[in-house]
This record gives C-alpha cells, sequence and structure tokens, in this order.
C-alpha cells in the first residue's frame, strides 16, 4: 500500500538539507582530530506472543562532532549534533493489529443479557443516556484491556485503535492524536524530533583554575545513579511507547532545550582539614515548551499502563458517548451494560502547559567526591510528566440533561502539575567486600494521584522514592575462568506520604497505588570471546503487584561495525488487579445509587470494584505487560 | 702545651678520618646512582656470537638461549617471529629525577607489611644493587617500579591503538582507540608544582584518564582511576559509558578481569599495576638479557593504522598472526623478579617479571596459570625519547612505544601501538577529576 505522509517532504527535505548542511564542513575535514561523524543503521525486530510482529524498527542515526577549542574567551568550544530517523514497519506489516485495519465490532458484558455491542445498552426514555451510534460505529475498537483480562463484571468500554488519521475517535488534541505516519516515523513531527540533539559546548576558564562549562541546545541532563528507573533523573520526559520501560534511557528520554552550566571546581578545601576530592555546582534551566512523556497512544504496540487506552476510550466517551458495560445498578455481581451520551462520562481535554518563562524547569545540583563517597545534593521544579486526571469539570447529567460540576463523576481533564523535587544520592565503595553501593533519593511534592474518596477523584500527595544498588565482579570459575559477572542488583521504593485508602461497602476506596511499593532489579552479565559475546540477564519484580520480568539477551560484535542482539522479554506472576472504579460514586444522586448501599451519599464511593480503570496502578508497568511477552533480534550496523 | 699538642693533632686526626670517610661515603652514593642509572657508562653488555644488526630466529636461537626469556624463545624456536639486535644504548631518565634519588638515598625503608613504605619523596626509593641475601629485595623492586619515571610527571598516549588478533587466523577481530592519560600527584621532579599537586585530598599517588575513541558500541567510555598513595588502599574508578550517559564508581577488585575484552587483565597495565601487597615479590637475579628497547624513527613503521599532520606512524606488527612488534632488541641489565599472588583464588600462580634496570620499566613478563602452565606474555617495548617525536626529546622518559600481550593457550593476542606524548598540556589537572567525564561525555 502506498502511503503519503503528511508533511513528509517538508521533513525529508529538512532533514536532507541538515545534515547535508553537518556533512559539507565535516567531509572536508572528517579525517581530521578535531572533527567526527559516524552512525548506524538498526533493524529492531520484535514478534509477541499471540499478536505476531510487534516491531520492525529501522532507524538512521547521524552524529557529528565539530570542535573548535579556543573561540574567544571560551576554551574547549564544540557543537555536536544528533540526527535520528526511524521507520517502524509493524504498522504495514501487521496492520490488523496495530495499523488501519486493528480492533474490529466488540461486545461488552451486561447483567441481563450477558453481552452487548457496542451502542446497545440501556437506554431509558426521557433521559439523557444513549448516544448517535453513526459517530461512535462498532467498529475499528477493542475494549478496554481485553488482551489482559475478562470484564468480569466490571467497567468495560470499546477505545478506538486505529491511528488518528484512519479514526479520529479519543483522539486527543496536542497529546495522544498521532497519524498512521507518525506511528510509523516518529521522529518526523511538530517538535522536529529528528534533530535529536543539537548544543555547543563552551568553558571559561578562571585563574582559580575553576571552569564554567556549558552546554546549551537540545540535549539530555542525566542526574542520578541508578539504572531503569527513574528518581532523580527526570529532567527529561521519556518516550515509552518505543520498548515500554526496556530501551536504554539514552535512546527514549526526549531530549529538550536546556542550558545546562557547571562550575567546576576541582578539588576544593572548604577550611583547613577539610577537602572535597571533587566538587561541582551546575544549574539547568528547561526553557523547552513542556513535553510529557510519550506513554504510547492506544494501538501502538507499547502503550505503558495500558493508560493511552484508557485516555483514548474516555475521551471517545465524552465527545462521542458509547457503552459502558456492567454500569447500571451494578453490584459486585454486575449491572447493565449503560450507554452514556456524550459530555457525561469521559475526558474532556488535557491541558498542556503552553510556553511561558513561568512554565520552564528549573534545576540545581551540587555534587562532589569525598574519598571513598560519591555524592549529589538535587533540587528541581519541573512540571509532572505524568498525566494527572481532574475530575470537577462541568457534565450533563445523563438523568436531568442539567450541566454542572458533579461530585465525583468520572469526568475529567488532563493536567501536568508543577512538582518541586529535593534529593541527593551517594555511590561508595567497598574495599572490604568489594562492592559499589549506589543510593539516590528524592522526596517531590505537588504530585498528583487518583482518589476516590475525593470529590474531584485525585489528590495531592508528598512522594519520597528512592533507590539502593549494589554492584560486584564476582568470579564464577566453572562458567567463565577469565572474566567475572557483574552483578547489579537495586531495590526502588517508593512511599505516598499522603496516602488515603477507606473500607467501604464493597471494598476499598482511595488511592489505588500502593502507599509502600518496592519493586527489585537485578543484572547479571557476562563476558566471552574478548567481550564480544556478552550475555545478560536482567530482572524486574515488583513486591506488591506480585509481577515480574525476565529479559535474557545476548550480544554479538560480530565486528567492529556490526553487532546482533537477540533477547526475549518474559512475565511471570500477577497481571490485572481490581480496584475500586467509581461505579458506585453516585455522582448523580439518586439517580445513580448503588443498590444495597446504606444511605448513600452523593459522591461517595461504595467501592464497587473491578480491573478497569484504576487497577492498572496497582498492577504496574510489570503487571500490565503479563501478556507482552516477546522474542527480540536487533542487528546494528555502525558506520 | 704537650697536651695541646697532643689535642691538636688528635683533632687533626679526627677531622681528617671524618673527612675522608665522607669522602669515601660520598663517594659510595655516587657509585650507587652511577650504577643505578647509568648501568652501561663504563661496559658494554656483551654476549658470546651476538652482534648489533643480526637476527635470531628458528635457526641459530639455541645458541643465545641464556639471553631470551623462555617464553619467547619458545616462539622463535616454533618460528613464530624473530629478534632483530640492535645496539645496547642508554636511556638516560630525567636528571631531576635522578637528583631527586640521590637527596633521598637512604631515607628510604619499608615498613613493617609488604605495601609499606617510609620517607619517599621523590625519585628511585632503593638505588641499591639488589642482594640474593635480602628477603625483601624483590619488594624493593617493585617499589622502584612504581616509582619509577615511567611517563614521567605526566603524559598520554594520544591516541593508543589496541588491535584483537586471533593468532591462527591472524584476523584482527577488533580495533579499539584510546587516548590515554597519565598524571602523578606525588613524586614530580619536573613539571610544577613539585614535588606534589595540591590540593590532593586523598593522598593519591597518580591518575590515570582513559577515552575511547573507536569503535562505535564504546565510544564515549570513559575510565578514571585515582591510585592512592597508601599502597594497601584500593582504587578508586569510575566509569562513563557513553550508551547510559551516566558516571558508575566501580568495584575495582576484580584487577584480574579482562579489560574491555583485551587478553590484559587491568592488573597487568604497563607491567604490574596491582598493589604492591597484593603479591609476594622474589628477587630471582641480575643478567644480561634481549629487552626490547629500540629507536622509533629508525623502524619500518606501519603506513596504515595511523596519519595526522605530524607525520607519525606507529609500530607494524608481523609474525604469527601479527602478534610481534617489528622492532629490534637490546642487550641489557635485567632484574628478573618473581610476583606471587598473595589471593590463592587469583587466575596466576605467578608472574615472572624482567624488569630494566636502568629505567625499572617492565618490558618483558611471563605469566603462568593455576597450574603452572605458560598462559600469557606481554611485550612492552621502550622507545628512546630523543628518537621519537620531537616534543619527547630530552623529556627522560623511556616511551612505551608497542604491547604485545599473547595468550598462548587461547591463541590469541592483543597489541598495543602508540603515540605517547610527553606533554604537560595533553593532561591538565582537571582531566583528573570526575566531573570531567560528565563535561566531556556527549
Amino acid at each position: 500500500m502506498q502511503t503519503k505522509i503528511k508533511g513528509l517532504s517538508l521533513w525529508c527535505a529538512a532533514l536532507t538539507g541538515a545534515t547535508g548542511l553537518t556533512l559539507a564542513p565535516l567531509s572536508q575535514a572528517v579525517a581530521a582530530e578535531d572533527a567526527r561523524i559516524n552512525g548506524f543503521y538498526e533493524n529492531a525486530t520484535y514478534a509477541r506472543d499471540g499478536v505476531g510482529l510487534s516491531k520492525f524498527r529501522n532507524t538512521v542515526q547521524l552524529e557529528g562532532e565539530k570542535r573548535y577549542g579556543d573561540v574567544g574567551i571560551f576554551s574547549n568550544v564544540s557543537v555536536n549534533a544528533t540526527l535520528r530517523g526511524t521507520y517502524d514497519g509493524v504498522y504495514d506489516l501487521n496492520e490488523d493489529e496495530y495499523g488501519s485495519e486493528a480492533g474490529g465490532p466488540i461486545q461488552l458484558q451486561d447483567l441481563a443479557q450477558g453481552s452487548v455491542p457496542h451502542g446497545g445498552g440501556l437506554v431509558v426514555p426521557g433521559t439523557e443516556l444513549g448516544f448517535d451510534i453513526t459517530e461512535n460505529p462498532n467498529d475499528g475498537m477493542v475494549v478496554l484491556g481485553e488482551h489482559l483480562h475478562p470484564q468480569d463484571n466490571g467497567v468495560a468500554f470499546g477505545v478506538p485503535v486505529r491511528p488518528c488519521d484512519v479514526d479520529s475517535r479519543g483522539c486527543i488534541d496536542d497529546y495522544l492524536d498521532k497519524d498512521e505516519d507518525e506511528l510509523r516515523f516518529q521522529e518526523f513531527n511538530d517538535h522536529l524530533d529528528f534533530i535529536r540533539e543539537l548544543y555547543v559546548d563552551f568553558d571559561l576558564n578562571f585563574d582559580s583554575g575553576n571552569v564554567l562549562s556549558t552546554r546549551l541546545g537540545k540535549q539530555q541532563v542525566i542526574w542520578g545513579r541508578t539504572d531503569l528507573f527513574r528518581v532523580l533523573d527526570v529532567i527529561n520526559p521519556v518516550d515509552y511507547s518505543r520498548n515500554n520501560i526496556y530501551d536504554e534511557l539514552e535512546d527514549i528520554r526526549i531530549p529538550m532545550w536546556i542550558l545546562k552550566t557547571d562550575y567546576r571546581m576541582g578539588p576544593t578545601e572548604v577550611f583547613e582539614g577539610f577537602a572535597f576530592d571533587d566538587l561541582n555546582f551546575q544549574v539547568v534551566w528547561n526553557f523547552d515548551e513542556f513535553r510529557p512523556h510519550d506513554i504510547g497512544q492506544c494501538g501502538q504496540p507499547n502503550v505503558i499502563l495500558d493508560a493511552g487506552c484508557f485516555f483514548r476510550g474516555m475521551n471517545n466517551l465524552w465527545e462521542n458517548g458509547g457503552t459502558v458495560a456492567n454500569f447500571a445498578g451494578a453490584t459486585p455481581d454486575g449491572g447493565l451494560a449503560t450507554d452514556f451520551g456524550p459530555g457525561q462520562i469521559g475526558i474532556r481535554r488535557a491541558n498542556l502547559p503552553s510556553w511561558k518563562l513561568s512554565n520552564t524547569q528549573l534545576g540545581l545540583k551540587l555534587e562532589g567526591v569525598y574519598g571513598d563517597l560519591g555524592f549529589s545534593l538535587n533540587a528541581l521544579t519541573y512540571r509532572s510528566q505524568l498525566p494527572s486526571l481532574r475530575g470537577g469539570i462541568p457534565a450533563e447529567n445523563a438523568f436531568t440533561s442539567e450541566t454542572a460540576v458533579w461530585p465525583s463523576l468520572i469526568a475529567f481533564d488532563i493536567h501536568f502539575p508543577r512538582v518541586n523535587l529535593v534529593g541527593g544520592s551517594l555511590d561508595y565503595y567497598s574495599q572490604g567486600i568489594d562492592t559499589v553501593f549506589r543510593f539516590e533519593t528524592a522526596y517531590t511534592s505537588g504530585e498528583e494521584f487518583a482518589n476516590t474518596l475525593r470529590e474531584r477523584l485525585y489528590s495531592e500527595s508528598d512522594v519520597l522514592r528512592y533507590v539502593i544498588g549494589a554492584d560486584k565482579n564476582i568470579f564464577i570459575p566453572f562458567l567463565n575462568e577469565n572474566q567475572s559477572f557483574l552483578f547489579s542488583g537495586q531495590i526502588f521504593g517508593q512511599h505516598i506520604l499522603d496516602h488515603e485508602r477507606e473500607q467501604r461497602t464493597y471494598g476499598e476506596a482511595g488511592i489505588p497505588d500502593w502507599e509502600h511499593n518496592w519493586i527489585g532489579t537485578l543484572l547479571i552479565q557476562g563476558f566471552y570471546m574478548n567481550n564480544r559475546l556478552t550475555p545478560k540477564l536482567i530482572t524486574a519484580h515488583d513486591f506488591r503487584a506480585q509481577a515480574t520480568t525476565l529479559a535474557p539477551s545476548v550480544d554479538w560484535i560480530v565486528t567492529d561495525n556490526l553487532k546482533l542482539t537477540a533477547g526475549a522479554n518474559i512475565k511471570v506472576g500477577d497481571g490485572a488487579r481490581k480496584f475500586d472504579d467509581c461505579r458506585s460514586c453516585n455522582p448523580w444522586d439518586p439517580f445513580t445509587q448503588t443498590p444495597g448501599v446504606v444511605n448513600h451519599q452523593p459522591g461517595e464511593s461504595a467501592g464497587l470494584s473491578g480491573y478497569e480503570p484504576l487497577g492498572r496502578f496497582q498492577s504496574g508497568p510489570i503487571g500490565m505487560a503479563q501478556e507482552e511477552d516477546e522474542v527480540q533480534l536487533t542487528v546494528r550496523y555502525s558506520f | 702545651m704537650k697536651h695541646n699538642k697532643m689535642n691538636t693533632l688528635t683533632r687533626t686526626l679526627i677531622a681528617g678520618c671524618t673527612a675522608g670517610m665522607m669522602a669515601t661515603a660520598t663517594f659510595a652514593e655516587e657509585a650507587v646512582i652511577t650504577e643505578s642509572f647509568y648501568p652501561y657508562k663504563t661496559e658494554t653488555p656483551q654476549f658470546e656470537g651476538l652482534q648489533p644488526g643480526m637476527v635470531i630466529n628458528q635457526d641459530n636461537v639455541a645458541q643465545f638461549k641464556e639471553v631470551i626469556d623462555p617464553a619467547f624463545y619458545r616462539f622463535i624456536e616454533q618460528g613464530w617471529t624473530t629478534i632483530t639486535v640492535g645496539e645496547t644504548t642508554s636511556f638516560d631518565l630525567h636528571p631531576n629525577y635522578v637528583e631527586a634519588t640521590r637527596v633521598s638515598l637512604g631515607n628510604v625503608s619499608l615498613g613493617d607489611k609488604v605495601g609499606e613504605i617510609n620517607g619517599w619523596q621523590a625519585g628511585r626509593p632503593f638505588p641499591q644493587e639488589p642482594s640474593a641475601d635480602d628477603p625483601r629485595a624483590g619488594e624493593k623492586l617493585a617499589w622502584n617500579y612504581k616509582y619509577g619515571y615511567n611517563w614521567g610527571d605526566s603524559a598520554a598516549i594520544y591516541p593508543f591503538y589496541w588491535k584483537y588478533r586471533d593468532m591462527d587466523s591472524g584476523d584482527v577481530e577488533r580495533t579499539i582507540k584510546f587516548n590515554f592519560h597519565f598524571l602523578n600527584y606525588k613524586g614530580r621532579v619536573n613539571q610544577e608544582p613539585t614535588p606534589e599537586i595540591t590540593p590532593n585530598p586523598s593522598d593519591l599517588f597518580r591518575a590515570i584518564y582513559v577515552q575511547v575513541l573507536d569503535p562505535a558500541d564504546v565510544r564515549d567510555t570513559q575510565l578514571l582511576i585515582h591510585r592512592a598513595a597508601d599502597d594497601l588502599k584500593r582504587d578508586n574508578s569510575w566509569l562513563y559509558l557513553g550508551f547510559q550517559r551516566r558516571v558508575r564508581r566501580l568495584a575495582t577488585g576484580q584487577v584480574t578481569d579482562a579489560f574491555l575484552g583485551s587478553d590484559l587483565m587491568i592488573e597487568d597495565f604497563e607491567g604490574y599495576n596491582g598493589r604492591i601487597s597484593d603479591m609476594n615479590w622474589t628477587y630471582k637475579g641480575t643478567r644480561y638479557m634481549l629487552m626490547p628497547f629500540y629507536n622509533h624513527n629508525e623502524l619500518t613503521l606501519d603506513s596504515e593504522t595511523h596519519q595526522d599532520d605530524d607525520g607519525y606512524q606507529v609500530v607494524a606488527f608481523s609474525g604469527k598472526g601479527g602478534c610481534f612488534p617489528n622492532i629490534t632488541w637490546q642487550l641489557r641489565k635485567v632484574y628478573e623478579v618473581e610476583s606471587v599472588p598473595v589471593d590463592e583464588s587469583h587466575p596466576l600462580s605467578k608472574r615472572v617479571h624482567f624488569m630494566d634496570a636502568q629505567t625499572f620499566t617492565i618490558p618483558r613478563t611471563v605469566s603462568y596459570d593455576r597450574k603452572g602452565s605458560l598462559w600469557k606474555t606481554f611485550t612492552i617495548g621502550q622507545a628512546h625519547p630523543d628518537h621519537h617525536l620531537p616534543k619527547n626529546k630530552g623529556s627522560g622518559v623511556s616511551i612505551d612505544d608497542s604491547f604485545s600481550m599473547i595468550d598462548v593457550q587461547a591463541s590469541h593476542c592483543t597489541t598495543g601501538q602508540f603515540k605517547g606524548q610527553v606533554d604537560p598540556e595533553l593532561t591538565p589537572t582537571n582531566m583528573f577529576n570526575v566531573q570531567y567525564l560528565r563535561a566531556t561525555g556527549s
């Protein structure tokens, strides 16, 4: 099928032009020590159990550096650029799952009839229930969460899964609204993401020997000392749609336009008898327009927490109305599938912070080395890169047609609240046991969590997060006589300090996230054939979700230019979990009172639970991907 | 008066004897310095039948068995390589290093434990000839190596090519291009500040900074090693991985790990890169041996691996698998020292080091596995600084210029081709701070 990319010609021309501009001067000096250009082509082909092809991504990346040395008062002046373009063929090769032919008609559970088709739910004459099926047809959809769990007497509704140019239902403007070409060619978008990095470095040397070292431009700024989990490393948002949490962060951080300045003091005597081996003060000003994480759009292979599907289904409900399973008169035994009209429930819009000075983000870091101890103290004021759903928006009462703010109504806008973070990190080498310990912690205020005890269905909480890691090399002679294995373990803890939870008639209500939770990771890596063959196993276990990932892989460096990586990503343990779904929140009292609940007050949840939508916060990213086992093959040719 | 005359005579005699003794002592001290730093001043090593310009090969090697270490002898015997003999020349170390040795002569002593040393500030700590009767003679020679003038106060190998080779097929499996930078914090004798860089909060003796330039999968990897003056303390090391863009502190206990998959353990660098206290050292004897010392500019060099504006070329390799440097060898005074790991789980049973008596470099090391079988042999070619880059002339540094680490059991080798530069501008102090890794990483 021939496809035409919206605006691709523009981007191709721009890329060609930018590349040409970069290459033109570099090609003349490419052999010189002060200029470098290189790159790679990579094909990543993944196959998912029960789905088939889940990735056929082809990447071309060019990296260039030009060093100018001393320029005026500045030294070590250099310009760096990284250009990246990808084409993921999965949308063409497996279009029944991820492309223009994905999805189909759906059935939704109903207490009376067993199941009804989308559009076949309860409509009560004289109310505003019901929707126009021609605007929201029963096609191109999946049932929310169907790949992971049955409806099981809980909430369920249809989610459109086709690219937004094929099916615009549920596409949230400026947030989750990619058309097919933007899915295929991820970098070619309005943010010019094909310019992955472009920055200038320059130093200013002081007579004291101290150096003011600055990097200005589109870049990644990395804080912290941990792998996989981001406690302090939160300056750049992340593209989880690329491979969930499993790609190297370098490849999935979304570079931003940032000014980063370090005042490098080196060995510094603070007062007599007390000196640091190294001391550095850093200021980071992210002056780019805010961008959230890319959590994956429903219809993509990787949709972390399946949140993108929840959002798309909810936006479709708001825009077009739709059928919700087991809703009217719901009890733990189920309820009647109900047809809601537009503007009654769902997600209305995403409020992305626009560019203005007050929306920029600022960070400070003091970092140093004191003997065997490395440390940093960090502070950052930023915007949450994860969405927060705030209820309390005006919506239509389906029974009275009155538009007002209803307590605990599942009608939301998406916000990205400002978050303030303070934290720090340490590393320490213990000679006695030849082990490096890493510690990282962050205390945030301003984060928002779903909370079915609150009328707007969210609340703020301070959060404490930390990671304790240990790295040790261990000889296992019967496996390798020449080189030790690297063992790297981490425990990541998260504590929601203003956690709320209450027992209600049918179950617990409140914040679905675990109040205290830990995730453990373990990396074991071996080295053979002069490090040209490196098998490794990465495991991660979510203790409260009881979900585990096993990711074995082998890298084979065939030549200096050619590398093959074969691997798998297997999940074991529990998947979906249930939590209060707010069907029993009684927003339109008395019409929405829940059977069996005595003196059911308006806006008060009775704790009726299901897998959707809030169970995902208990399952976590590992549990929610339980049915996404994959085998993976990556070929990279560097040049 | 008689009494006075007697007193005067006595005083005169005492003064004369004292002056004579002092003169004798000074003369003895100078003899120690001369013997240690200028062993070829009065005598050129000779061995029957050995002449500069000749080639020792499979056919005539038996004649020279006494002056070739056993591992290299075997290589020649098997026809894997040959030795081209060069004229023995003096590799004079920098006069400031010699003077520092002279100043501290007799003030340095070993501590009670292996790895402890007292009174050293700069120069060669134990310039006296080793004695077979001294049970700690080997340890003293190890200190002389550690506090040697190896790369001077600072230097860079800029760049440095490592090639991983299959010895049977001759295939080059991997080529890694580095920059290595060395900086001495203590014992400095030449570059300001001397004798120590301050502040030096962790009491460092030396620091090493490594940057990987190629190939792509390891590009931007950086390594920083801080070596404390206290030999009993382990190194502090940090690694910056380009693909993680993060500095990670390393556990440095496993110094027997292969460095970036090469045939070199981290502990092998420069001949020995561990703590003195990790080994039991034994002095085995002094003799003349053929050692890889040469004039770089007089060699037929490798015109392909490296080109630059200086017109500098690196040492070429040939022989079996391309594992042997095309260099010349000199008959030189050598101390044979054996080091046996203290740790019984160490993969080696011992190393035999052949230390060059004049420079205290370790150009030849032979390593044996736990079973006592020959495992690896390490050759570090030493180039005279006056016949190398113009900037190295007069530096008094014996330039590490080529290396070959051969794993005879795996039939595999790693070769090294250097552009060694004794140039403090390439090695600024701020390069050896952790933050430099972050600032340099892209």
